[in-house]
């Protein structure tokens, strides 16, 4: 199978995981009880033909499939529809709050690599000794603690205790938004340090118990060399994976630690969607996170082989 | 036929609310409910004015638990829209913090006949852009709420009305289908707003939203709304009030959901202060010495709303046996840390401003009391002869105080051998309890916060007529309809209000729905400001302006 028509072929899977994802997100408001226009008035008496206006107005009059493909067909355009909380168009409401969401999972990402790349690698490296399990213990114990308990007590500690950060918002100037988004992304990596810092330590447990590792060390390189050139890129694969789930892992969870902090992001979009039926927004984020989730899943698949030549020759076998 | 009066549920926005307590409160509000010695209780009193200031002030935040859905004024409808558009948008009336109607764009009002209405706009008055008030802004801002693309949510108050026209260079004259007196009295809220017209036809669809902004004559103009995070308001230099000039050059909002991060900028003092506090929060806040939580006189009553007629609560004699079987005193200290008081009628007397003192007589002594009672509860209950039957009470998980009065509900009907299944949706589903009889299908009874935005009581009971959109139970009374119909027409206020008392007798000793208390509004005062007179009014008059240095 030549890499082409294998790039081709995840491809091809790529668009009709997200062709059954689209239908799914879709048509899944029709199985939620409530009518999104009676949700629009609010407990509010209005008029008949009010009520006609807006549902038509929303095109909500429509069959469900047509509906589905003026949605669909607006998607491919980048128009994801209209608000009904806002009054306004999705894609200016997600448009002002995706640099603040994005800008939050880069940090905590950039966190949780070095952080559980770091601690894994030691804990590998020690693997048995005190450190090891010290480090073990304590990754045990980060992971346990939920992210608004996180939150909560990184707010109490040095917002309001010390003042060292701001109680909420996330800020103007990119500076200003590094400095707002710091307990945040700490509130929501924890979870994540823990993941990558685990799979790191094992991978590398593994390999270094490899027997090329061992053949190498024998043969007097480095012990550096040795590390870099076979422990490191072999662990790479697994924890490549980890990372797939794990990008669209935070745009979940910061939903959690936006409400917290009083971040406008699509994470606290999405919750405050849910609960006031906002449907075009639901499904706009929805299907970007599927999108990112189901791209970084294909992304690590394509570079798999070329970080482990063994996964693509085992491919072609079969 | 059967106008709605703006009357309506606080679904989303005491839901929002309420649901801060329950976060907020983690230690202070999980024992309130243990401790039955009251030593949870909090030491309160109502405040209607805070010390003047001692000077102007650059700028100032308030937290918000909520964004606003709009800020165009025919969809602001609740805390968070109108807590913000008040201060920037002016109505032809104002309403004032002690529920007082007066003057604002329109300078005077006639009522020449019982079915015409004819406001002379104020001159000299500028919209933020610098274009003058007309005639033609007013029916322009006046007309949308008639117009079903709009779908205004205060069309209910537009729904008498037969015309908006220009009478004259600086008039301009509503006319009624039949008499109403209510009409005038909701110009002071939202219902009232003018903007330019200019300005509604240039955003077309987007006005109001956090693109497309307002453009009024208030005392502050809205300059920046960052979606999802702050609205900023920017002080008017050309406000032609000078009585309500802003003493502050700015006043930013910012949207806190989480209630716990909105107690923590307020103690931290990063936040200068916020209306509809979490109860449970008030200690901590008093601890932080970073302000003042104050409470403000309100409208709003909590009910149990009868949502079926049909089933045992038909029977008045089971209602009343409900109702005394309640330790309503007890919902207070457990939900509320005992900030509010029990009520047996569904008005506030701050809506009763201009009643006789015969009619205030009639609506708040005589009448009866449910006072708890379980000997006469049960005995109402036998000789209904519905022992062992089944009730269906929907509630959310909204907050605190939700669950203790649905837990309560539960216990005074268990107490005189009623069964209550306490069945908890979604917030969205129980917001949809108010508009949609599909959800109310097989529900007996639910809780509501219902205030009033009209300084008269009347607003309350033209609600609960046969076939109105929110009589949720569909309760009848042929008595009843007649007197709110023959007060509606009344234009006399104190006339209106003996006929008013009348109407809430007859609800008090019928109870299509259950009163349960009445409770001031939470607010938070930082220790930098001051100036302000704490008020339900809120909601409409431009409270912000009044604030300044302390």
């Amino acid at each position: 199978m030549t890499t082409t028509r294998r790039v081709a072929g995840k491809l091809g899977g790529l668009l009709l995981t997200l062709f059954l994802a689209s239908l799914l997100v879709f048509f899944s408001r029709f199985v939620v009880p409530g009518d999104p226009v009676r949700f629009l008035l609010r407990g509010r008496k209005p008029s008949e033909e009010a009520i006609a206006q807006v549902t038509a107005q929303y095109g909500l009059d429509l069959p469900p499939w047509q509906q589905y493909l003026k949605w669909a067909g607006g998607v491919l355009q980048g128009d994801f529809g209209r608000s009904l909380q806002y009054r306004q168009d999705v894609s200016v409401v997600l448009g002002e709050r995706l640099p603040v969401t994005l800008t939050l999972v880069v940090m905590a990402g950039l966190l949780i690599a070095v952080v559980g790349l770091v601690l894994g690698a030691v804990a590998a490296l020690n693997r048995g000794r005190t450190l090891d399990r010290v480090i073990l213990i304590g990754l045990t114990v980060l992971g346990a603690i939920p992210s608004f308990v996180g939150s909560i007590v990184l707010i109490a500690v040095f917002s309001v205790q010390l003042g060292w950060f701001p109680t909420f918002g996330s800020g103007e100037d990119l500076l200003d938004r590094v400095h707002h988004l710091i307990l945040p992304s700490i509130a929501l990596g924890l979870v994540f340090i823990v993941l990558v810092g685990k799979v790191t330590r094992s991978a590398m447990v593994e390999q270094l118990t490899r027997e090329h590792v061992e053949v190498a060390t024998s043969r007097g390189l480095s012990r550096w060399t040795v590390l870099r050139r076979h422990v490191l890129r072999n662990s790479l694969g697994p924890i490549l994976t980890v990372s797939g789930v794990l990008v669209a892992g935070l745009i979940v969870a910061s939903t959690i630690v936006e409400a917290a902090f009083g971040i406008a992001g699509v994470g606290s979009l999405l919750v405050q969607s849910v609960d006031r039926l906002d449907f075009p927004v639901v499904q706009a984020i929805v299907l970007i996170v599927v999108t990112a989730f189901v791209v970084m899943n294909a992304i690590v698949d394509i570079l798999e082989p070329w970080i482990d030549p063994r996964s693509a020759a085992g491919a072609g076998a079969r | 036929m059967n106008p709605t009066r703006n009357a309506r549920p606080v679904a989303l926005g005491a839901a929002v609310l309420l649901a801060a307590g329950l976060l907020t409160g983690c230690g202070p509000a999980a024992n309130s409910t243990d401790d039955a010695d009251g030593d949870t209780s909090l030491d309160w009193k109502l405040t209607t004015e805070t010390a003047a200031p001692s000077g102007d002030i650059d700028s100032f935040t308030f937290a918000s638990y909520s964004e606003p859905y709009s800020l165009d004024y025919a969809y602001a409808f609740d805390y968070s829209d109108n807590q913000v558009l008040a201060n920037v948008c002016e109505s032809l009336l104002r309403l004032n913090p002690d529920f007082t109607l007066s003057p604002a764009l329109a300078e005077k009002f006639d009522h020449p006949t019982p079915t015409t209405w004819v406001y002379t706009i104020r001159d000299g008055v500028r919209f933020h852009d610098g274009a003058a008030l007309t005639a033609d802004d007013v029916v322009a801002s006046l007309s949308r709420h008639l117009d079903p693309a709009v779908g205004s949510s205060w069309y209910s108050v537009y729904q008498n009305v037969a015309g908006i026209e220009k009478t004259g260079d600086r008039e301009v004259t509503v006319t009624m289908k039949t008499p109403d007196s209510q009409f005038n009295l909701s110009m002071g809220g939202s219902a009232g707003v003018v903007e330019s017209a200019a300005t509604l036809a240039e955003k077309g669809q987007d006005y109001g939203n956090s693109t497309g902004l307002v453009n009024c004559t208030g005392p502050f103009s809205l300059t920046e709304w960052k979606s999802g995070e702050s609205i900023t308001l920017t002080r008017n230099d050309d406000y032609w009030d000078e009585d309500l000039r802003a003493r502050s050059g700015e006043v930013r909002f910012v949207f806190m959901g989480d209630s716990t991060a909105r107690v923590n900028a307020l103690k931290s003092g990063d936040v200068d202060g916020s209306w509809m506090i979490p109860i449970e929060a008030v200690p901590q806040l008093r601890a932080s010495g970073k302000g003042d939580a104050l409470f403000a006189p309100s409208t709003a009553v909590g009910d149990l709303v009868i949502s079926d007629l049909e089933g045992p609560l038909g029977d008045v004699r089971v209602r009343k046996a409900l109702l005394l079987a309640m330790d309503r005193e007890g919902m207070i200290q457990a939900s509320a840390r005992g900030v509010g008081e029990v009520t047996d009628v569904f008005t506030t007397e701050t809506v009763w401003g201009d009643a006789s003192e015969g009619a205030r007589t009639a609506a708040f002594d005589d009448i009866s009391s449910y006072e708890q009672n379980l000997e006469e509860a049960k005995k109402l209950i036998a000789e209904a002869g519905v022992e062992g039957e089944e009730l269906t009470y929907v509630t959310a998980p909204i907050g605190n105080d939700f669950a203790v009065i649905s837990q309560a509900t539960a216990a005074a009907a268990q107490s005189i051998g009623l069964t209550l299944k306490i069945e908890s949706v979604s917030p969205a589903a129980y917001t949809a309890l108010f508009s949609d009889p599909s959800a109310r299908e097989g529900v007996d009874l639910f809780y509501t916060s219902w205030y009033l935005s009209s300084p008269d009581a009347l607003e309350m009971y033209s609600v609960l007529r046969t076939g109105e959109f929110s009589n949720y139970g569909n309760w009848s009374n042929p008595e009843f309809d007649e007197v709110v119909n023959q007060a509606i027409a009344t234009d006399d206020p104190a006339e209106r209000s003996e006929l008013t008392a009348k109407a809430q007798q007859i609800a008090n000793a019928e109870l299509p729905w259950l009163p349960l208390f009445e409770g001031p509004v939470p607010m938070f005062l930082g220790e930098r400001i001051t100036g302000l007179d704490p008020s339900m009014a809120f909601l409409y008059y431009p409270w912000a302006a009044t604030i300044g240095a302390r």
